[in-house]
């Protein structure tokens, strides 16, 4: 059809991207799909929105990620964001202890807006300011072994492990998937698959390459 | 025009949407006069006015960025001298046990000057991260020039004086960008004495400005009549009424909720979509219209969407709303010319 534009992928992941304000969610965002970063970018107000198709597991995903504003004002608007979203990155900033005490208001608010099954990931960023740091690494990670997240510490000014963070949370989601596919194939009375069966997706809620495109 | 006597509204304003002069130096008292009447339209009270206000501004900085220990001296200092008036002989020196307890910086006590101040250093903090964000690209706000630092702290104490004195909604994320504008025109005023005042002035109106668009930055009016889901609504309904094929098409078709593009816009009044000198000349239509800023900012935005109909006809979701959420370089006369063609009473 004439209005899709980019339609070579196996599947659509949305992910939003959660957190305080200034702990620079932006330019992780930026990092992940221009390779950019600015030291001093506008505040985000509403919602922004990019896309970055790759490679995970042999198949093409085309990740949807969106950024929010981080002020309280701005959550009640950018629930609607949450629709349909599988993937959440929640960030703080390792040189501000706030914003990591405030990690629990957001997973509050992601288990109020988002769909229960959402995969989140917690992410530490500006780990390039390791001598301004506040938040010690091991704190982080037993913040995310408690709550049952996976974790990093990024550094979207110098590439640090942005990529990584993305390739786990959509990696995560697709293995998530497919087994729900295979439970549902299980289900409906196929029995396992042997080996090079095609696994059947359509029918999972993640959107397919023939799926539309608004998740 | 502007050197009558007694300004003509009807016919500034008239003026004023055909775009105002750059090179005149007449902007900053344009909008002034426009901004819902900051200057009076009889000259002979401009001086008086203006006097007027930007020594009530003072006062409010005064009395509102003063911090706690300054506050907890002057306490001090009130309970002393109730002191002395008793006892002439006092030393001057407050005894422990008279410090109010409430005034203690560990107190918890709510009315406490020092738990006050925590909350509001939240806001502040969120002010100086917004501050400091506002046009990175440009040298007037940014930079460690000390003119940009110096207009940076003026930015911060408008918004924080704001903050305080209209705790129902304090500083919402934005609303910098919105202030912005204004000061940097009165701060580019040629008349040396306007430009050193730019920080009240540009308070007031920013002021003025908000009252016709609070609503929009106001969380708990989100699902009224007034907020910022039925000013979105409002536009859908003007672009489905001027070009349905478009309205289908974006929002049955290909599923693009105005709120994720238009959320900006109107908030913002514009000015993260434009390079700041076109958010100038969007401005002057958008102060200077009769009939209102928000009917007016409403056909700006459905013109700017009809103004890129044939791309985003020919786009899916990703395309149209990337198109959308970073709008491309425009003529803006243009713009104001299809927007002025859209003329005629706000659908509801």
């Amino acid at each position: 059809m004439a209005h899709r534009v980019d339609n070579e992928y196996d599947y659509l992941f949305k992910i939003v991207l959660i957190g305080d304000s200034g702990v620079g969610k932006s330019n992780i965002l930026s990092r992940f799909t221009r390779n950019e970063f600015c030291l001093e970018s506008k505040s985000t107000i509403g919602v922004e929105f990019a896309t970055r198709t790759l490679q995970i597991e042999g198949k093409t995903i085309k990740a949807q990620i969106w950024d929010t504003a981080g002020q309280e004002r701005y959550r009640a608007i950018t629930s609607a964001y949450y629709r349909g979203a599988v993937g959440a990155l929640l960030v703080y900033d390792i040189t501000k202890k706030q914003t990591f005490e405030n990690i629990q208001r957001w997973l509050r608010e992601l288990r109020d807006h988002a769909d229960s099954n959402i995969v989140i990931m917690m992410v530490g960023n500006k780990s390039d300011l390791n001598h301004l740091r506040s938040v010690p690494e091991e704190d982080g990670q037993a913040l995310a072994e408690k709550e049952g997240l996976s974790f990093l510490e990024t550094s979207a000014l110098e590439a640090l492990n942005v990529e990584k963070a993305f390739q786990t949370i959509l990696s995560d989601i697709h293995q998530i998937i497919s087994k729900k596919a295979l439970a549902a194939q299980e289900a409906a009375g196929n029995g396992p698959p042997s080996q090079g069966t095609t696994i059947n997706v359509s029918d999972s809620t993640v959107n397919t390459k023939r799926g539309c495109c608004s998740a | 025009m502007l050197g009558r006597k007694v300004v003509d509204l009807a016919e500034l304003r008239r003026l004023a949407c055909q775009g105002v002069p750059d090179a005149a130096g007449v902007r900053p008292v344009v909008w002034k006069q426009l901004l819902l009447g900051y200057l009076p339209t009889d000259h002979a009270l401009w001086a008086y006015e203006l006097e007027k206000k930007r020594s009530q501004y003072s006062a409010f900085k005064d009395e509102l960025l003063v911090n706690p220990s300054e506050v907890t001296r002057r306490m001090e200092e009130m309970t002393i001298s109730k002191r002395n008036g008793h006892n002439s002989e006092g030393t001057g020196v407050l005894p422990r046990a008279e410090i109010v307890h409430d005034e203690h910086p560990l107190s918890l006590g709510k009315t406490s000057v020092w738990n006050q101040h925590f909350q509001e250093s939240e806001i502040i903090e969120q002010i100086d991260r917004d501050v400091k964000r506002t046009h990175p690209e440009m040298q007037f706000f940014n930079g460690d020039s000390s003119d940009a630092l110096s207009n940076q702290e003026s930015l911060k104490r408008i918004l924080t004086i704001f903050a305080k004195l209209n705790p129902g909604i304090r500083y919402v994320q934005g609303m910098n960008e919105v202030l912005a504008p204004l000061y940097y025109v009165f701060k580019n005023d040629p008349e040396e004495n306007n430009a050193e005042s730019a920080e009240p002035d540009a308070f007031f109106c920013f002021v003025e400005l908000l009252s016709g668009f609070r609503d929009n930055f106001c969380k708990q009016l989100d699902n009224s009549v007034v907020g910022i889901r039925s000013t979105i609504c409002k536009l859908s309904q003007l672009l489905k009424r001027h070009d349905e094929e478009l309205w289908r098409h974006l929002e049955v078709v290909t599923k693009v909720n105005p709120q994720f593009y238009a959320f900006r816009w109107i908030t913002l009044l514009l000015t993260q979509e434009f390079k700041f000198r076109d958010c100038i000349h969007i401005w002057d239509a958008l102060l200077g219209d009769p009939e209102g800023h928000q009917a007016t900012l409403l056909r700006i935005c459905c013109a700017m969407l009809i103004l890129v109909r044939r791309r985003l006809l020919a786009g899916d979701f990703t395309a149209n709303l990337k198109l959308l959420q970073s709008y491309p370089p425009t003529n803006i006369d243009h713009l104001l010319h299809i927007a002025n063609k859209l003329r005629g009473p706000v659908p509801y």
